[in-house]
């Protein structure tokens, strides 16, 4: 019988569990062992079971489309990707590290500017921002943390080494699936996950109810909290209805809720009115209060700003801390580190080119072929340049996108970003992986054990984005020495 | 509770509700028709006026025979009493209020919508259909029964209740107004032939049969069927009964306003009927009347409960 190994190839990337073909890293010893014991056909039934599961659990994903909205099943690849927890707990200081460093940043942005006066970064850059918010000057948010719910990408490169690729600030998602695939993973490796002990991590939901309740502006016995959703035809709508019930929250829409003149904001219930102390919104800045932001929106709830600013309702996130999820901020955090905490990073950036200063641009546009270049403010992997898998005319035509507007462009190296084993048509093959932890922060900071690994299931391909043909597994947090 | 939650709790019910009963109906009625010979004048045309679907049935179709007629109640997603369709928008409804729920009800329900959606075509070949129908009921009574032993009885579970026995009340007071037919002084000898067995074919489609043999305990005839569906107040089916839950719901929930009242007020007017002293006539007039007051009763509870906008 041929291996489902056979000629498992780990090219020039680092692969997360194997040195090659045949000889596993330390973390993947016990599961690769388990593996070899399982026949080819099996493969095919635990993936079978795992895609029931996802179907009759209703894991979707919400995909736009001419043909109008599709709601796709979840992709999940059922082998899990390992990580010792040695290596995690330095990770996980450098997220809490970042994530205290950026709020540091945001709150000094809306108040003294002290960054920018020292020279730290071009006032430019943040004027020039779309996600700096000239209403949010002044606020200061309880505990001065105004990113409450982070998801910031780590890549592995070949050196081995995990950067930070992104910090998500505003509304980060994937957090539901992280919950979701170990539930999977249960359901079809039960054996395996009794042997081999790993971090658990649904204690989530009730982490990230402890921080909202400690967001509530005033003492009460049990605030009232609500997840705020844009509706069902939102891509993240099964993530946030399944975050309400997780916590024993509302799920309410923009016309449940309604700010009355007393600055308060308050739900219709069969009741009457109930008022509400945290919002865990998860509509974008821009659509929260037609009275502030767009006038257009029908999402959010007219005079929410004024209730905030008027410190009668927590926003989780605050308004106005995506002004530190710009992929040109981005490339000041390291500093910001240093500035505000007096510490060295200990996760690194990726090294990143700014289009906005002349000599960065030169070096972006004469190697376009060898970079990966991404707009400042877009996420889902959308209107990037790969440089290596472009074509000559698409490099051509992003060198004048490039062009007419530079503050809108980064340039950073295209990294062999680590591959993992994944379950391809009956075989093991190597396949492109990125991870997103989150990080809570409101009176105490916590960090998932693991969180989102994203795959591209397609081979060679960099792109994790589930919009875009990407999958995901189970992440392990293991612990060796307990074994 | 939310308002907008309350309203859709209330619609999952009265559409999971609703796709029960078409399941039943259809097959129930299948075997009513294995029996009965092809002259008896009962055919599949009856099903369609049942649910007052008569007109949406003819605009599209010409011929009333079991493939087009069972197509049209299960199959048709173009048509919004279809099975399909009920399951469809049951679905929608507890996907925006999964965080009310126990997780088994939203997968319950998007398991069945999964299955009936992936053999909607093969619902032409009788064998299938029996089976489609078996695990669609199936599935609703599974429904039903995790609601009731997973979920506390507060508010939620009230408009599910709720919900569920109105549009009981309705579908239980549509049969009944079509078995006022074979009451008719002028229906054909040929029917009369039949009575029983129709009678007790009525009693089937509600369930109605085994307990109506214990309870009443006569040989089954026209007016004490009427009699038990219409007032017993332990069948739970019958319109008696289901207004007796309405009436608990209502009485239990905040800021019913004028609901109990309205609602005993439904009590007295159905305990007032005597079925051994109307004609078929006056019974169709006084299930008409019926359904009326179910259909203003709903609105009540709409505006009372589900629009309620306190002015900012």
């Amino acid at each position: 019988m041929k291996s489902i190994w056979e000629n498992y190839k780990t090219d020039a990337a680092y692969d997360e569990l194997m040195y090659s073909e045949f000889q596993p890293r330390p973390v993947s010893q016990r599961l690769c062992q388990y593996l070899n014991t399982l026949k080819k056909t099996d493969f095919d039934q635990r993936k079978m079971a795992a895609e029931l599961a996802i179907m009759e659990m209703g894991i979707t994903f919400t995909v736009y489309s001419d043909e109008g909205n599709i709601d796709r099943a979840w992709p999940f690849d059922i082998i899990p990707r390992i990580i010792d927890v040695k290596e995690w707990q330095k990770i996980e200081q450098g997220l809490k590290q970042r994530l205290t460093a950026l709020n540091c940043f945001i709150s000094d942005v809306y108040a003294n500017q002290e960054f920018i006066k020292a020279g730290k970064i071009p006032s430019e850059t943040i004027n020039s921002s779309k996600n700096f918010r000239p209403e949010c000057v002044g606020m200061k948010p309880k505990h001065e943390v105004w990113a409450n719910i982070c998801g910031s990408d780590l890549v592995r490169d070949k050196d081995g080494v995990m950067y930070v690729l992104e910090d998500n600030l505003r509304v980060p998602s994937g957090v539901s699936y992280m919950l979701e695939n170990r539930v999977i993973t249960k359901r079809v490796f039960p054996e395996l996950l009794q042997d081999i002990n790993i971090l658990p991590i649904d204690d989530y939901p009730t982490q990230l109810q402890d921080m909202l309740s400690s967001l509530a502006p005033h003492p009460v016995g049990k605030p009232q909290i609500v997840v705020l959703t844009p509706g069902i035809y939102n891509s993240a709508y099964f993530e946030h209805a399944y975050l309400a019930q997780q916590m024993g929250a509302q799920l309410v829409e923009g016309s449940d809720l309604v700010v009355k003149e007393d600055d308060c904001v308050y739900m219709k219930t069969i009741e009457g009115l109930e008022k509400i102390d945290v919002i865990y919104r998860r509509i974008d800045d821009d659509f929260l209060d037609p009275e502030v932001f767009r006038a257009d929106s029908s999402l959010g709830v007219r005079g929410l700003m004024r209730a905030w600013k008027a410190g009668n309702v927590a926003l989780a996130n605050a308004p106005g801390a995506g002004v530190a999820d710009d992929k040109v901020v981005y490339a000041y955090v390291p500093e910001m580190i240093r500035y505000f905490l007096n510490e060295e990073p200990i996760l690194p950036n990726v090294p990143t080119y700014l289009c906005s200063i002349p000599e960065d641009m030169e070096y972006v546009l004469d190697n376009l072929a060898k970079l990966v270049v991404k707009p400042a403010n877009e996420s889902g992997g959308y209107g990037m340049l790969v440089g290596p898998h472009a074509t000559a005319k698409e490099v051509a035509e992003f060198k004048k996108i490039i062009k007419a507007n530079p503050r809108n462009y980064i340039g950073q190296p295209t990294l062999a970003i680590s591959t993992a084993p994944t379950l391809c048509k009956g075989k093991l093959e190597p396949r492109h992986i990125d991870l997103r932890p989150f990080i809570l922060q409101g009176e105490h900071t916590f960090v998932t054990a693991g969180g989102l690994t994203r795959v591209a299931l397609k081979k060679g391909s960099l792109v994790v984005n589930s919009s875009q043909g990407g999958g995901s597994k189970d992440t392990w947090i293991i612990n060796m020495e307990e074994n | 509770m939310l308002s907008r939650s309350a309203e859709r709790l209330y619609w999952l019910a009265r559409y999971m509700e609703r796709t029960e009963n078409t399941a039943k109906l259809v097959s129930v009625h299948m075997n009513l028709l294995m029996d009965l010979p092809k002259d008896v004048g009962m055919g599949w045309q009856q099903l369609i006026s049942i649910n007052g679907q008569s007109s949406a049935f003819n605009d599209q179709t010409k011929l009333a025979n079991e493939r087009n007629v069972t197509r049209f109640l299960l199959a048709d997603t173009s048509h919004s009493g279809s099975l399909i369709s009920s399951l469809n928008a049951a679905r929608e409804n507890i996907r925006t209020t999964r965080e009310l729920l126990p997780d088994e009800a939203w997968q319950q329900v998007n398991e069945m919508y999964l299955f009936a959606k992936n053999n909607l075509d093969s619902l032409t070949n009788r064998s299938h259909r029996v089976h489609f129908l078996n695990e669609i009921l199936k599935g609703c009574q599974g429904f039903n029964g995790l609601l009731s032993s997973y979920m506390s009885h507060h508010h939620p579970y009230r408009f599910i209740r709720l919900g569920k026995n109105i549009e009981r009340a309705d579908m239980t007071s549509r049969i009944l107004d079509l078995a006022s037919l074979l009451l008719s002084e002028t229906r054909s000898a040929n029917l009369r032939q039949y009575e029983t067995l129709l009678w007790m074919n009525i009693l089937s489609s509600l369930n109605a049969l085994l307990m109506y043999r214990q309870h009443v305990r006569s040989r089954i005839d026209g007016d004490d069927v009427l009699n038990f569906l219409l007032l017993d107040k332990k069948l739970p089916r019958s319109i008696g009964c289901c207004l007796i839950e309405i009436y608990d719901c209502i009485n239990e929930l905040p800021n019913n306003d004028s609901l109990p009242s309205k609602t005993a007020e439904l009590q007295a007017y159905v305990e007032a009927i005597d079925t051994h002293q109307t004609t078929q006539l006056q019974l169709r007039m006084i299930l008409d009347e019926l359904q009326n007051q179910l259909n203003e009763l709903h609105q009540q509870i709409v505006s009372n409960w589900f629009l309620k906008i306190t002015p900012q």
